[in-house]
């Protein structure tokens, strides 16, 4: 067990150098010199220029720059932005959580709809309820998600005035900020109308969580479908049906946990597309996300912002995927040992 | 009294070119604390029968028989919980890969546990009823002769050899006390002296117990010296069955006698430098079966009248199915 969980903490840490090196990388590879690009300082005097080479210590060698680049990293010193001036850190660990926050509420509740539908559907194999689901879910399917969320806002904002059209919060809240999780942070503070704050802002998520969700719900909707239709086909459970187990007993005691093994590390995996899908959505919805963020650098060519949002959004990824891979080593006892007991 | 009666077990299979009979017209009769030996070739349809015995069969195959009673109750008319009720109090299976028939995700203790019904247990109180559990789970282990019970019980199938899992699932089989157990071949795959550890264990169940076994193979050695009763199949069709002595003193079918000449053990004058006798040609598949008695483009006996199917002929308590038997040559 420790062993495992040293081979992937070392897998962990080389992935993120390797990432790491790309965002050191970036510099060079924007259009530009690498000074102007980590500095915005375009013409400046011979001096300052100096200067600021020194303080990026671009004469020395590459590596040094990168060994450099790493400590600064470390130091939590991750540059200033150029359109705001701010470190960029604080605005990552300000727009960061927005993001996390909406793809979790979307991955949970794809899960919530997806994995119980996705079973209703593999059990009842080549039935209509069958049928229906699965062009229910090729529909969700190939809905592109950002023209999803442009209907839902004409719908249901513009339209029926049901929701509320962009952001996270009314205009009338003011919530300080501990976590920068919404409804954490909510919950924590001491407002008087925090009922109706909390109402207000679950009222901004929904639109945006429900354009990200459909998607990935429909992928879990596959995907458990799938796994369950080879599960109950499989050998074990047709023995447990010849020794006159009822379906609920195989159901709950063999079936979900075997159809569930294989599918958790892909839908784990999905939290890659869904980041994605988040910041489209985020643009839209006008969410205070990292997408939001990113895409705002990129139209002002904000390249230590490009760098270092990149460098956050991916660690954050692997970190996720690897944790889940992680768990389901730990949990799956085909894997957890392999030597052979002699009886 | 007999305790499985099938007759005219009929199974059509939905293929592209049509429905299939993969069974055409099966009979088979156990009788109590009897070992009965179903024969055939590998895609003759044994399995299928024990699939269909127990109710595991896909729902789009067709199932009919004129009838298929255990013990007097009509199993093909009754309710799917009442079949299973009776599945799950009378009859038992061992399949063939013992490993893939059990869950990879439970312990073996976990799982021969789940099998102890409730009707054995005294004690009220779940914490008692556990360890009830646990000591039946244990006696049944250390019968089939695994002495490390507690190994075995924390291991998960894929970390025990294949022949301490084939005994595993005979104690499984045995927990619910069975009054037939069906053996899907189960020493598929096993040298030589694991082999003849799981016959004697069926044997002597059989013996101690007064449990009937169904044993499905294609290794006659095996069978020959534990089985009373033998049907043969070929294909899909009952082809002879008979007390197992008078099969091997008489065999009044081509496809039994071919199937005994196959078998070198059988034969006592053979030889030395003989060709080994076996049928030409290979089983049909499903999709060019060949119409009347199935056996006819392989017979060496065949005749025009072969494209009809053979009813069932009696001699005492020794069935046929053929145009042409052996013993008509002798008259």
């Amino acid at each position: 067990m420790l062993k495992v969980i040293l081979r992937f903490a070392n897998l962990v840490v080389l992935t993120l150098l390797v990432l790491s090196f790309f965002s050191f990388l970036l510099a060079y590879m924007f259009p530009g010199e690498p000074l102007a690009n980590l500095t915005g300082v375009v013409r400046g005097n011979e001096q300052q220029l100096e200067a600021l080479g020194q303080l990026y210590h671009l004469d020395n060698n590459f590596l040094v720059q990168y060994w450099y680049y790493l400590a600064e990293l470390f130091d939590g010193n991750w540059g200033l932005s150029f359109s705001s001036g701010l470190p960029l850190a604080s605005e990552i660990a300000r727009t960061l959580p927005a993001s996390i926050e909406l793809s979790t509420y979307a991955l949970i509740l794809s899960m919530f709809i997806g994995l119980p539908l996705g079973f209703i559907a593999g059990l009842r194999h080549r039935k209509t309820t069958d049928y229906a689901l699965l062009s229910l879910s090729v529909l969700g399917y190939s809905i592109p998600v950002f023209w999803l969320a442009m209907l839902m806002i004409l719908g249901f904002c513009l339209q029926l005035g049901w929701f509320p059209l962009s952001g996270r919060l009314s205009l009338l809240y003011e919530v300080p900020r501990i976590s920068g999780f919404i409804l954490l942070d909510i919950m924590w503070s001491d407002l008087e109308n925090k009922s109706a704050i909390l109402i207000d802002a679950l009222r901004h998520l929904i639109l945006p969580t429900l354009s990200i969700a459909a998607f990935t719900t429909t992928i879990i909707l596959r995907i458990t479908r799938r796994s369950v239709i080879e599960t109950m086909n499989s050998d074990y459970i047709l023995a447990a049906l010849a020794r006159g187990l009822t379906p609920w007993q195989i159901l709950f005691r063999h079936g979900i946990k075997n159809a569930l093994m294989p599918i958790l590390p892909l839908i784990a995996l999905q939290f890659t597309t869904l980041l994605t899908n988040a910041m489209i959505v985020e643009v839209i919805f006008s969410w205070p996300g990292i997408g939001n963020w990113l895409i705002q650098a990129i139209y002002q060519r904000d390249y230590p912002a490009i760098r270092v949002g990149m460098l956050a959004v991916s660690t954050l990824v692997v970190l996720f995927t690897m944790s889940i891979d992680l768990l389901i080593r730990l949990v799956d006892p085909k894997k957890s040992k392999v030597e052979r007991v002699a009886i | 009294m007999s305790l499985l009666d099938i007759k005219n077990l009929t199974l059509e299979i939905d293929l592209a070119s049509g429905w299939v009979k993969a069974l055409d017209k099966i009979n088979l009769v156990i009788n109590e604390g009897q070992i009965h030996a179903l024969v055939g070739e590998s895609g003759s349809g044994k399995s299928i029968i024990v699939k269909a015995i127990v109710g595991a069969l896909p729902d789009r195959w067709r199932v009919t028989a004129d009838r298929m009673t255990w013990r007097g109750q009509d199993l093909l008319t009754m309710s799917a919980s009442e079949r299973r009720k009776v599945i799950r109090n009378d009859i038992s299976v061992i399949f063939q890969n013992p490993k893939n028939s059990l869950d990879p995700l439970l312990t073996l203790g976990e799982q021969i546990k789940e099998l102890v019904p409730t009707y054995r247990l005294e004690s009220f109180w779940f914490w008692q009823r556990a360890a009830e559990r646990e000591k039946i789970a244990i006696e049944l282990i250390h019968k089939v002769g695994i002495k490390d019970h507690k190994l075995c019980m924390q291991s998960y199938p894929h970390q025990i050899a294949n022949d301490v899992c084939q005994k595993f699932m005979i104690a499984m089989a045995l927990v619910s006390e069975p009054k037939l157990i069906i053996a899907d071949d189960p020493t598929r795959g096993m040298e030589v002296t694991a082999k003849s550890q799981i016959l004697k264990l069926l044997s002597r169940v059989n013996q101690v117990r007064k449990l009937s076994v169904l044993f499905v193979s294609h290794d006659l050695l095996a069978i020959s010296s534990m089985a009373h009763y033998m049907t043969v199949l070929y294909c899909g069709q009952t082809v002879e069955s008979g007390k197992m002595l008078q099969l091997r003193k008489r065999a009044l079918h081509p496809y039994t006698q071919a199937l005994l000449d196959s078998a070198p053990s059988f034969r006592k004058e053979l030889p030395p430098k003989s060709p080994l006798s076996s049928l030409d040609g290979t089983i049909p598949t499903l999709q060019h079966l060949p119409i009347g008695c199935r056996l006819g483009p392989r017979c060496p006996r065949a005749r025009k009248e072969c494209v009809v199917v053979p009813a069932v002929r009696r001699v005492h308590e020794h069935y046929y199915s053929c145009h042409y038997p052996l013993h008509w040559d002798k008259k």
